[in-house]
């Protein structure tokens, strides 16, 4: 594992404008249904008394994720054919001539990130633009994104460069599949396991 | 109900009923013997054992209908070391294959009794281990919380014993009942079929019972009343049990604040008290009725009804319960 690829995503800028998504689904050709990379919407709020008036706090903010070609990734380990491999440049990828469709990696990762396309029968994933990275482009999302909020590369330079942040709401437990993953946080980000929100935008993920 | 997990409810339950099954024929066949002879509890227990072949073929095939590209099937052993499905797969062919493989020397009568019986051991402790394997594939997932507890192996052992039994009670009177119709005279020409008659011809000639001692009508008799009882008993006893570890269930889902709320959700629904009502319905008081009609020597078609009426109505129960704990699937994340 020479380069240990991950994602960086500043969630300060990120305006939810899903633009990468598209990227995404246009760069891969993916059907409706599947989309290997989603924003989500975390919304939540409670009322603060301020003298005799009681006033809002709410917040809400964006979270765009693929997959994040994780240290320890919870779909390889219960693959039960080995279709879903770790490469040497450390992204997670589906051999589909291997792959029996099972969508077992689907129930296992936290993320979202397998998913199964029903017209070819197996699993799919965010491959990190493994095309466009041989040609020395970056991958679609990254150069999609209007704000800037993204980027990739190896993950110890990513760690040095914006932190270490990994565990923010709705995002699980990093500790499950340590996830290549760095997160500079929105002012209002709650850390994960407190529950003091919801995913407003279910259906679009 | 979870229509669009079928594959998996139907394999799932299947499965285990065939396990239970032929683990519960091993336990008549055990004690039974002692009592009332081998020849005797063989007559009744070989068409039940051969019953729970199509069963588990039955399930199997299910299985495969989960899978997006089944021609790739043979790939699902790779992963043994890593993958509780890899193991649960192997288990499930081993205990088809030692199963057919028993049933098959039973049939043709090949080997000693005592080699039967050790190849019999073994498949039930295969099919016991196989129930646990398919568990742990639910129970082993950190990020499935309404998964990831005790409940799941030990519902699953529940569905296989509480099935297992009534299934065999009700294959018993089945064979009686088609005894009693005479069907085995109807369908003779059966036996005379080209490849039939080859099966039959590698069949050895009966050995001669070890005791001597024919059970007779009676003794055939007495020897159903006993199992069905048994029967009738366990699937009581079960039912406590399997009460009991249903509200634990419940209480720890509703106790855990990282629990999503979709797996609380999935059992607030009508399905659940249908689930419950069956249940105690065809375990309880089905059982109930079915050991008194035994104990009060009712007539064979009365007892046949009301084991088959117990069996079905715990199938359709399980069968909803596995819909639900499908239903109940929702990840922790995104």
């Amino acid at each position: 594992m020479s380069d240990n690829l991950g994602f960086y995503l500043d969630q300060s800028v990120c305006t939810g404008c899903k633009a990468c998504q598209i990227a995404c689904k246009d760069k891969h050709d993916l059907p409706v249904g599947v989309t290997w990379r989603r924003v989500v919407e975390y919304t939540g709020g409670t009322w603060q008394q301020d003298g005799d008036t009681m006033v809002p706090n709410v917040f809400s903010y964006y979270t765009s994720i693929a997959c994040n070609h994780c240290e320890d990734p919870i779909c390889v380990a219960v693959c039960p054919t080995t279709a879903m491999h770790k490469r040497e440049d450390g992204t997670v990828a589906v051999d589909p001539d291997k792959c029996v469709g099972c969508r077992y990696c689907e129930w296992a990762c936290p993320y979202s990130a397998p998913q199964y396309n029903p017209e070819l029968g197996h699993m799919t994933k965010c491959d990190l633009c493994a095309d466009y990275r041989s040609e020395g482009k970056n991958p679609a999302c990254v150069e999609a994104c209007p704000s800037r909020a993204l980027d990739w590369g190896p993950i110890d330079e990513l760690r040095a460069k914006y932190g270490t942040v990994d565990a923010v709401e709705p995002l699980p437990d990093p500790s499950i599949t340590r996830p290549h993953l760095v997160i500079t946080p929105h002012r209002d980000a709650q850390p994960t396991g407190s529950g003091t929100g919801e995913i407003a935008n279910p259906t679009e993920i | 109900m979870n229509v669009h997990e079928l594959p998996l409810i139907l394999f799932t339950v299947l499965a285990q009923m065939s396990v239970g099954a032929f683990v519960a024929l091993g336990v008549v066949q055990v004690v039974g013997r002692l009592r009332y002879g081998k020849a005797a509890v063989d007559e009744i227990a070989d068409p039940s054992l051969y019953a729970i072949g199509p069963v588990l073929v039955l399930g199997l095939m299910a299985s495969m209908l989960h899978l997006g590209n089944p021609f790739n099937a043979l790939n699902t052993f790779r992963h043994l070391d890593s993958s509780w499905l890899s193991r649960e797969i192997v288990f499930g062919i081993a205990f088809s294959g030692l199963g057919f493989l028993f049933a098959a020397l039973q049939f043709l009568r090949w080997g000693s009794p005592a080699l039967r019986q050790a190849l019999a051991a073994l498949t039930a402790v295969v099919g016991l281990g196989l129930v646990w394997v398919m568990s742990m594939v639910y129970a082993s997932l950190p990020t499935v919380p309404a998964w990831n507890t005790w409940a799941t192996p030990a519902q699953f052992f529940l569905t296989t014993f509480l099935l297992g039994a009534l299934a065999v009670g009700a294959a018993f009177m089945g064979v009686i009942m088609w005894r009693r119709q005479g069907l085995a005279r109807r369908f003779a020409w059966v036996e005379r079929l080209a490849p039939v008659r080859w099966l039959l011809s590698l069949r050895r000639p009966e050995e001669p019972p070890p005791e001597a001692a024919a059970a007779g009508d009676a003794g055939r008799r007495e020897l159903v009343e006993a199992s069905l009882r048994w029967v009738a008993t366990a699937s009581i006893l079960l039912l406590g049990v399997q009460l009991v570890v249903i509200v634990l269930q419940q209480r720890d889902l509703a106790a855990d604040p990282g629990m999503p709320s979709a797996s609380v959700a999935a059992y607030g629904t009508a399905w659940f008290v249908a689930r419950l009502v069956l249940l105690v319905l065809g375990a309880g008081l089905l059982g109930l009725t079915l050991y008194r009609m035994v104990a009060d020597h009712r007539s064979a078609l009365l007892v046949a009804t009301v084991a088959t009426a117990a069996f079905a109505t715990v199938l359709a129960s399980e069968i909803i319960g596995r819909s639900l704990f499908y239903d109940s699937m929702a990840r922790i994340g995104m």
